[in-house]
């Protein structure tokens, strides 16, 4: 039952990062290539936002290696 | 603007410095040595993904605006098997990392973001009313 909580905690979790990732990702990639001379700023925000979106997963893993080994 | 991500990138790393270094002092000279020791442990993971996250973010800038090929993503699974490696470490060495410590210090780079950027929200509008 340990093994099914941890999957089901750290695949949840990297499924909702990578959806918001990828989101997050796509919408700046697409602004740099718009206007380029905004590097500076959306690089600012997709790094605020991809570390606030991965701090969940990596979270999530701390719990599901804990129900597992402990 | 390029400025401005160059500017919290420093700052973020050297408060993480700023942090290590008085996690260093307290294992060194305080009683609490194993929590220290688990703060410490967890802090260096996450500065190295902080500094990872940095690094990968300016790389994929750059390659957008000068349109070249993106090589590779923003490492999120090299971040996940760090702090993995890291559970793993605390887990197996129990009797010298305390495992609730070395989540906080896991966590410590994204209390340190959420400071920085709730400072820079306050000092900016400090200095809006101020003009």
């Amino acid at each position: 039952m340990g093994a099914l909580a941890a999957a089901i905690a750290i695949g949840l979790a990297a499924l909702g990062a990578g959806l918001g990732n990828g989101m997050i990702v796509s919408k700046t990639v697409e602004g740099i290539a718009r206007q380029p001379e905004l590097k500076g700023s959306l690089q600012t925000t997709m790094f605020i936002g991809v570390a606030l979106v991965e701090a969940i997963p990596i979270i999530a893993a701390v719990i599901a290696f804990m129900v597992v080994f402990q | 603007m390029m400025y401005e991500y160059r500017s919290i990138v420093t700052r973020q790393r050297k408060w993480m410095l700023y942090l290590l270094a008085i996690l260093v002092l307290g294992a060194a000279f305080t009683p609490y040595s194993r929590i220290f020791q688990g703060l410490l442990l967890g802090s260096i993971v996450s500065f190295y993904n902080l500094w990872l996250l940095q690094h990968k973010t300016k790389a994929l800038g750059e390659a957008v605006a000068e349109n070249r090929s993106v090589r590779g993503g923003l490492g999120t699974f090299s971040r996940l098997a760090a702090v993995a490696l890291t559970v793993l470490i605390a887990l197996r060495f129990e009797e010298n990392f305390h495992f609730i410590a070395v989540v906080i210090g896991i966590v410590s780079s994204y209390i340190i973001m959420g400071l920085d950027i709730l400072l820079r929200m306050t000092m900016g509008r400090s200095n809006q009313s101020g003009n």
